[in-house]
């Protein structure tokens, strides 16, 4: 577990990453965690010729709010944003999530920035961001930024909108009113292991049916995907509407199939959790 | 001569816990020699064919490369039987990851770097991977591990099952499974002149340097192995591996010790592994299920390299009567790895099919499943008819059925529902051979009082040092702190391996032997002269003297489960397991064992499979995060306990062995209380929530 040969250099400053990263060319890789980058770097399925360690720049971490949001730094930690009282407050379906990624070590050491960019559609925060209709804020050389919404984010496979010379360095999430209830569920075969599917739902309750729901899935495609069919049956419904609605899950999905389940599992499985979480977030009768 | 027993069966703490969590006590890759050199192995990435070419001269240009070892220039070894330790004698490769190239450099990165650079050529040749129930290569080993027959008849199977007014005929499989001990494969070794001494992590210093000895042509007398301290084998160390014979291969070439240590990923392919099997068992019984016929075939794999047969259905030889018996193993040389032993091989597998299949008897019977073993149990040896030295797996099933609270329980499956939890509960038998095999052991008395124990026993993490302190402190009569047990080293004369469930019941033979003799000697002295006293014992003609018994140890398992209706996740809060397993010496570290065990018969049931990639021929998953073993939080309750069980036709302390009980029958168990939960039968390990739901 030794990864191969690399230069490594620590930045100060996100202008001073951009000035790494130009420096070194599209061979060279951002560090934050380290807990998704580095494993592949053992495994010899990544050989950046550089790391640029954006991990110590202590002005990515933060978590600050304004009227309608709450804004992160990238590198904020997943243990920091499940502790966040502001997070917790304005967004709880987002800390309570982060509590959920592998153990205490990875909590400790993974951020959210990371996360997001790496693009694994088996992660938890990436599919609930896109749930939440989350916005990324990209920063590019001269400190000129975009704004990338989350449906716009995810591309494909380890794939998505960060250019070669950009680093993600704030995620924005509108907050969650009093009228939403939310839930994330995660099934694995192993406890702490990685989703075998997710899913996350928000619902806006209306006069005890819902408004409008949001629903999202973790690990059923290249990248995390919104159940559109689900929502949109589930818009202006009543309770009773759930168990058809969640049975339209596995529909625009391609889950694949692996050493831990196929992908018709999957399949029921998503329908099975998203009648779950849409319930769960619903709350009781 | 009265013995004073004061320790044996107390929770003594382990003598060595100190050193291990300060980190003194050392590992075989952590003896710091001068001029070490670490190897590293370049495994073929073919599963069948030749090697055409090793680049070695580029290999050599690679930065600290001091050898590229290929099977152009390794020097000739004597050939043994195991294949596996014939590394570089040839061109052939006979499963992928197979040692094609032993990179030495003077760094591990080093070495490692540039194994990794090594270009390796092939012919490949289309290999065959896969095991079939009707593999046309099938065929009738010798003899199964170690050596027991391969086939047995008792009556006529065909009548037994003819007449039978209830039968079972059905097919269970397991797939294979990796060990996976904490500590890697490591071995590192010195020549000074022709005497070869090698820091190994392995189950038995005897035995690997009986093999080195054999493999270089040396006499024993020059070879010394060590291993004071093993992080756990289950069966993966319990002979030498290839990793030994590189290292004293590379550090003679170089004339410099060299160290050669496997990765997590090397030690999927080049160690050992639990075959794969494919049983089919048939059951017949009259209608208050007393059994007319078993007959228990069993289909599984080898190498080509190493004949490796499981004794899976030995299992079936010693259960339940019956006049009808049969038992046949039958195997394929794929190419692929040699299988080895994993803890309890044979009773581990063997166990989920026959006792799956007994659920299935007692409910097509309408027996309680209890009931059934109990008006099934063996007064003789059902196989060969021995009598048994003991068995108790009656008192352990009913002491289990009173402790679990089985006395209520509703035989109707899928009934009970807690949400969307559905409710079950299983019961499964155990039972697991207590042989002995010959030791021979030293204890000398100090001048200043103390004890010193010499005996080629293994801690691999059993807390083996620890009982044979408590035996020979009793044995001395004396205190714990005045008795210094030394094991691992070969230099103390030869010992059965930490293997087999026979280690403590053959080491502690010994042991007692030696110290019974030292009082002796220290009696007719008067004392304990200057120059202290030395007693050696060898128990070889004390087991070839004994009576010929059946002895095994017995158990009950219990598990309950709740299974999720929707998406077939199973959790199991409760197991409990109650054994009959002779004199417990530690009772600490003896339930640890037996916890151990039954939680990898819960990781055997739910998660372990290794899965083969037919069209590449090597195992897909191959490291902790593709192989699933259970975690902390997989695992709720565990509760063992064990019968107060005296039977002195076993070694001086009654000892069975309790390494390798408690994973058999918890996945039969497991599997027949999610039967009980949901109405659909688990044939096929792992559990996994799909085949739970799609039956
Ligand atoms: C044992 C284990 C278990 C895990 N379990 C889970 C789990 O259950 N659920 C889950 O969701 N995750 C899990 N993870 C992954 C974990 O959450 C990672 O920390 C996270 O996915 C990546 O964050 P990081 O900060 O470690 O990123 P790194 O590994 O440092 O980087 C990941 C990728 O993102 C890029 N990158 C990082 N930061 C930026 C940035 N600001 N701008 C642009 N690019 C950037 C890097 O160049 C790299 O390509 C697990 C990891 C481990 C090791």
């Amino acid at each position: 577990m030794i990864p191969a040969e690399f230069n490594y250099e620590v930045a100060d400053s996100v202008d001073h990453a951009l000035s790494l990263l130009a420096g070194y060319g599209p061979e060279a890789k951002l560090l934050a965690g380290g807990h998704s980058l580095i494993p592949m770097m053992k495994l010899r399925f990544a050989r950046p010729s550089a790391l640029v360690d954006i991990g110590r720049i202590a002005a990515l971490s933060y978590v600050e709010q304004d009227d309608g949001h709450i804004r992160i730094g990238a590198g904020t930690r997943h243990h920091d944003v499940h502790h966040s009282p502001l997070i917790e407050a304005g967004c709880p379906l987002l800390s309570f999530t982060a509590g959920l990624i592998g153990d205490p070590q990875v909590r400790h050491k993974g951020t959210i920035g990371g996360s997001v960019a790496h693009g694994d559609p088996a992660s938890d925060l990436p599919t609930v961001l896109l749930a939440l209709d989350a916005e990324f804020v990209l920063t590019g050389s001269g400190g000129a930024t975009r704004v990338v919404p989350a449906s716009d984010f995810f591309k494909g496979f380890f794939e998505t909108a960060i250019g070669p010379e950009e680093i993600l360095t704030e995620i924005r999430v509108p907050k969650l009113g009093a009228s939403s209830g939310w839930s994330y569920l995660k099934f694995s075969r192993r406890a702490q292991d990685w989703a075998i599917v997710g899913v996350a739902a928000i619902v806006e309750r209306s006069n005890g049916g819902i408004g409008s729901a949001r629903v999202a899935l973790t690990n059923m495609g290249a990248t995390p995907l919104r159940a559109s069919s689900v929502e949109q049956a589930l818009a202006g419904a009543e309770r009773d509407a759930i168990p058809a609605a969640a049975a339209m899950a596995p529909e625009g999905t391609s889950p694949t199939s692996d050493t831990n389940a196929g992908a018709n599992y999957r399949r029921h499985l998503a329908d099975v959790l998203v009648g779950r979480a849409v319930e769960e977030a619903l709350g009781g009768p | 001569m009265t013995t004073l027993s004061r320790t044996v069966g107390a929770p003594v703490n382990r003598v060595e816990g100190k050193a291990k969590v300060t980190g003194e006590a050392r590992y075989a890759a952590e003896f710091p020699l001068t001029r070490l050199a670490y190897g590293w192995v370049v495994q073929a990435t073919i599963a069948r064919g030749r090697v055409l070419s090793v680049e070695e001269e580029a290999g050599m240009r690679m930065p600290g490369v001091l050898a590229v070892i290929t099977h152009g220039n390794a020097p000739r070894l004597q050939v043994v039987d195991d294949g596996e330790l014939l590394v570089l004698q040839d061109e052939q490769v006979h499963y992928r990851g197979q040692t094609v190239a032993l990179v030495v450099a003077s760094t591990l990165e080093q070495a490692r770097a540039a194994a990794d650079a090594l270009r390796v050529s092939y012919a490949a040749e289309p290999h065959d991977v896969l095991l079939s129930a009707d593999h046309p290569r099938l065929y009738a080993p010798d003899h199964v591990n170690p050596n027991y027959p391969t086939d047995t008849l008792t009556g006529d199977v065909e009548a037994g099952m003819a007449r039978a007014e209830v039968t079972v005929d059905e097919t269970y499989s397991t797939p294979a499974e990796h060990n996976n001990p904490m500590e890697p494969h490591s071995s590192t070794a010195q020549w000074d002149g022709d005497r070869l001494t090698v820091y190994d992590s392995n189950q038995g210093a005897t035995r690997v340097h009986q093999q080195l000895a054999q493999v270089f042509g040396l006499d024993r007398s020059t070879v010394r192995v060590l291993s004071e301290h093993v992080g756990g084998g289950f069966g993966s160390k319990g002979s030498a591996r290839p990793q030994t014979v590189l290292a004293a291969m590379a550090a003679r070439m170089l004339d410099r010790p060299v160290r050669v240590t496997l990765s997590r990923q090397q030690q999927f392919s080049m160690v050992g592994y639990r075959t794969p099997t494919i049983q089919r068992v048939r059951l017949g019984a009259d209608r208050s299920g007393r059994l007319a016929a078993l007959d228990h075939e069993v289909f599984e794999q080898t190498s080509t390299l190493y004949e490796f047969a499981e004794q899976t259905a030995l299992f079936s030889r010693v259960m339940y009567a019956t006049p009808n018996l049969r038992t046949r193993h039958r195997l394929v040389a794929l190419d692929v790895p040699t299988p080895r032993w994993m803890r309890a091989p044979g009773e581990a597998p063997g166990s989920f099919a026959l006792e799956s299949a007994m659920d299935e008897l007692a409910e097509a019977c309408a027996v309680d499943p209890i009931e059934l073993r109990v008006r099934n149990d063996a007064a003789v040896e059902p196989e060969g008819g021995r009598p048994f030295s003991s068995r108790n797996l009656v008192a352990c099933l009913s002491e289990g059925a009173s402790r679990f609270g089985w006395a209520d329980r509703d035989p109707r499956p899928a009934t009970r529902r807690d949400g969307r939890w559905l409710i079950g509960t299983g019961v499964a038998a155990s039972t697991y051979p207590a042989r002995s095999a010959p030791s021979t052991a030293s204890v000398s008395a100090e001048a200043n009082g103390a004890f010193v124990v010499r005996v080629t026993a293994a801690d691999i993490g059993t807390g083996a040092r620890t009982a044979l302190t408590q035996v020979a402190a009793d044995e001395l009569g004396v205190p714990l702190e005045r008795v210094d047990v030394r094991i691992g080293d070969s230099d103390y004369g030869p010992a059965m391996i930490a293997g087999g469930s026979m280690g403590m019941a053959s080491w502690s033979w010994a042991v007692v032997k030696a110290c019974r003799q030292l009082r002796a000697d220290i009696d007719e002295h008067g004392g304990v002269p200057d120059g202290g006293l030395v007693a050696r014992a060898d128990t070889a003609d004390d087991i070839a003297a004994q009576a010929n018994l059946a002895r095994h140890g017995f158990g009950a398992q219990f598990a309950e489960v709740r299974v999720d209706v929707d998406t077939g996740e199973i959790r199991v809060p409760r197991l409990l397991g109650v054994f009959a397993v002779g004199r417990i010496i530690n009772a600490k570290t003896a339930r640890s064992q037996l916890i151990g065990g039954m939680t990898w018969g819960l990781s055997m049931a739910l998660f372990e499979e290794s899965v083969m990639d037919a069209e590449f021929g090597d195992y897909l998953n191959h490291d902790l995060a593709g192989y699933h073993v259970a975690a902390n939080a997989d695992v709720q309750g565990i509760d063992v306990s064990w019968l107060d069980e005296h039977d002195d036709q076993l070694n001086p302390l009654g000892v069975k062995g309790i390494g390798e009980i408690g994973i058999v029958g918890t996945a039969a168990a497991i599997a027949n209380a999610v039967y009980h939960a949901t109405g659909h039968r688990q044939r096929h390990l792992p559990i996994r929530p799909d085949r739970v739901l799609s039956p």
